[in-house]
């Protein structure tokens, strides 16, 4: 028995509900990748309706159909050129007119279509009651109530999807411009439709007409002459407004989707602001906003850094505890020191920091995303992000940069450009993460002193703060300013959450997995050759000569790239002292600062350096790397000879 | 008369008359800006509202066709407003 495969396309503004969506109707049965090419995400899930195998492709959130995002091109060209059997339009309720503008574009397209009007009930609670009856009538279109999040209206949802697909696809009327515009876009869509072009013609006039550079490229290679035509035709429509032809076919847009707005919505007025509200005034206030952030910022920290220190130390007990496991079937001999040694204790190192860390930091951060808090972080840290080139939806990367800065590279995704994308990631590989602290605290915190840990942490952010700078200044392009929206305050929809972090995780594994096990692998390697030596011996130019550090240092740096932490722990195995007397083998000043300074810049390690070379590729990933490097032997020296030039005891 | 969208007081209103580009400070300009404020709803004759801006010269808080928009201020400058009231 085949069943008829159908593809449905999930499209939409950001935050309306679009992955509990996505997630309702796909359940389990989910894949998530990339699109082709992009470093955009593309989420896949299937579900099985009325004898029908349903694809459903779950498109980026976006506000418009231009060529502001690699997003809205990514989408845009799928719902075009793919051509799904139908594009299902999620709408928030509480915010119509936004939303409608999008509809418009969506329409404009041609593909058949679907309305989920949703977050009906958060509409309701702002005192906006909404005629979706009326809205199906003028928008031509079927529209469907739903509450995602208590999986409202989604059966319904589906079923008229399926509907619309057995009907053959109704293909949703054109919404009119203004005659002298409209006037000319006819005129134009004549001239595409008698050449073979891959976008819709009605919608490729409109394109041109509002200068969309990736369109008038693609017509420019058939048929020039149309452009030309196009040009002139623009002008006249300037002439006539006294605006620009994009503006005014904007504008329009917008008066229909406001025009639509206000006939099928009655607002009926609140008496006192919904606690929402309340919220989003207490926490983006100019005083109150900071002292809330940090707050919350620091009992994320506390909190996961207590999770993962108790449950790390716990796997890591259990899991370390197989060895004999592995005597008893291997023996003593190479195969187990290899197997044990390189293999196995490579996945226990990612194990008990994958889980323990790195699990409850996704799944706090997509709370906080979801419930609306991160774009208020962005909001309050917007200016300071600006000194270093970038605006305040940096801030969320840079922050994920303290748990780990594998997550955090990704994450710099949010960022608009390839540029700010490329300048937040090398910041990010700067923030001492989780296990740059176990080492800033275990060295310098212990030996030296608390405030000694907090001067390097202070160092720190000066070093990323100038080197952000610097960056910003040497990158060419100039920097994109804020735009975002702030959705009003909602409690987050835990699976759909859930969901999220767990992916997150996967991807995590699988980018740093591998690595971590060749790396130790690797180690084991050297150590078995007995190649340890000669290394330190190689490295003792850089680390004694110039670092002033024991030579044996040269191989725990080494370690350090698989795992910054392993650094600490390799100290205290090559020097043959136990961690708390440790200062025997090494000063505290400078020794142990340097080392901990060194550490901390030096390089991104291996997991993180597969993060980038899977967001930049591999000439990006390898320069930063080397600065890295470079940069922190330079700080290290130099602070070496501060260190014993000023004798503090 | 036309003001710039940040000479606005919090709570005030104000109509967009228009965008412009290459004006105020260099940053927040970047390709594409004006297309993008059109898209998020600032078209020429929009009704908007100034709730409040962040401190540090941070960016403005403002309300534009239902929904909340934070704008840099470097582009809050090109934007220009005849206050209502």
């Amino acid at each position: 028995m085949t069943e008829t495969k159908l593809t449905i396309a999930l499209a939409g503004n950001a935050n309306v509900g679009k992955s509990v969506i996505f997630n309702q109707l796909t359940g389990l049965h989910q894949h998530i990748g990339n699109w082709p090419g992009k470093t955009v995400e593309k989420a896949e899930g299937t579900l099985h309706f009325k004898g029908y195998t349903i694809d459903i492709i779950d498109l980026p959130g976006i506000y418009s159909l231009s060529t502001f995002s690699i997003e809205e091109l990514v989408s845009r060209e799928y719902i075009a050129v793919e051509r799904p059997d139908l594009v299902i339009n999620i709408v928030d309720a509480s915010i119509l007119e936004r939303n409608l503008f999008f509809t418009l574009q969506l329409m404009e397209l041609g593909t058949p279509m679907v309305m989920a009007l949703n977050q009906i009930d958060m509409a309701e609670k702002k005192g906006i009651r909404m005629d979706h009856e009326k809205l199906e009538k003028i928008l031509g279109i079927p529209v469907v109530p739903t509450v995602a999040i208590k999986g409202r209206g989604v059966y319904e949802l589906l079923e008229r999807s399926v509907e619309i697909i057995e009907k053959g696809g109704i293909n949703p009327p054109i919404i009119k411009y203004g005659e002298e515009v409209e006037e000319r876009i006819r005129e134009i869509t004549k001239l595409i439709e008698k050449i073979p072009f891959r976008y819709p013609a009605r919608w490729a006039a409109i394109k041109i007409l509002e200068g969309d550079e990736q369109v008038e490229k693609e017509i420019r290679e058939i048929s020039p002459e149309i452009l030309s035509t196009a040009g002139k035709l623009a002008k006249e429509i300037e002439r006539i407004h006294g605006h620009s032809c994009s503006t005014v076919i904007t504008s329009e847009r917008y008066e229909a989707a406001g025009k639509i707005a206000r006939e099928v919505q009655q607002i009926v007025p609140r008496i006192r602001p919904p606690m929402s509200e309340t919220l989003h005034t207490i926490t983006t206030h100019k005083i109150l906003g900071y002292p809330i952030m940090v707050l919350v910022v620091l009992s994320i920290f506390q909190s996961i850094f207590i999770f993962g220190n108790y449950t790390s130390e716990f796997l890591s007990n259990l899991l370390y505890g197989w060895e004999p496991l592995f005597e008893g079937l291997l023996g003593t001999g190479i195969v187990k020191d290899l197997v044990w040694g390189g293999i196995a204790e490579g996945v226990i190192a990612g194990v008990t920091i994958a889980l323990p860390y790195i699990a409850p930091f996704y799944l706090i951060l997509y709370i906080l995303e979801d419930s609306g808090y991160l774009s208020r972080t962005a909001f309050l840290m917007d200016t300071l992000m600006h000194k270093i080139g970038l605006h305040g939806k940096a801030f969320i990367p840079l922050m994920l940069g303290y748990g780990c800065n594998v997550p955090a590279c990704l994450g710099c995704r949010i960022m608009e450009t390839e540029r700010e994308r490329l300048l937040a990631a090398f910041v990010t590989t700067l923030i001492p993460c989780a296990a740059r602290t176990v080492i800033i605290l275990g060295l310098v915190g212990t030996f030296v002193g608390v405030q000694w840990a907090l001067a390097l942490y202070i160092i720190d952010l000066l070093i990323i703060f100038l080197l952000g700078r610097l960056a910003f200044k040497a990158l060419p392009g100039e920097p994109t300013a804020l735009i975002m929206e702030m959705h009003d305050y909602r409690i987050p929809h835990l699976r759909t959450v859930g969901k999220q972090a767990w992916f997150r995780l996967e991807e995590f594994i699988k980018i740093s997995f591998p690595l971590i096990i060749v790396g130790s692998l690797l180690i084991k390697l050297i150590e078995i050759l007995n190649l340890l030596g000669p290394i330190a011996d190689i490295l003792s130019p850089v680390t004694v000569s110039w670092l002033g550090l024991p030579p044996i240092t040269g191989i725990t740096l080494i370690f350090g790239i698989l795992r910054k932490e392993l650094t600490l722990i390799m100290l205290s195995v090559l020097l043959n002292k136990p961690l708390p007397i440790l200062d025997q083998a090494m000063e505290p000043v400078p020794q142990m600062v340097v080392f901990t300074l060194v550490t901390m810049l030096y390089i991104p390690c291996v997991a993180t350096i597969a993060a980038l070379v899977k967001e930049f590729g591999w000439k990006k990933a390898l320069f930063i790397t080397i600065f890295e490097v470079v940069f922190a032997i330079l700080i290290g020296g130099i602070a070496l000879r501060i260190l014993s030039f000023i004798k503090i005891p | 008369m036309e003001l710039p969208l940040t000479a606005l007081k919090d709570g005030e209103s104000g109509i967009v008359t228009s965008v412009k580009a290459n004006s105020g400070h260099g940053r927040g300009g970047g390709w594409g800006f004006q297309k993008r404020l059109m898209d998020m709803g600032l078209t020429p004759g929009t009704k908007l509202t100034v709730i409040k801006s962040a401190p540090f010269r941070g960016p403005v808080e403002v309300h534009v066709r239902g929904s909340r928009l934070a704008l840099g201020r470097g582009m809050a400058e090109r934007i220009f407003v005849e206050i209502t009231k």
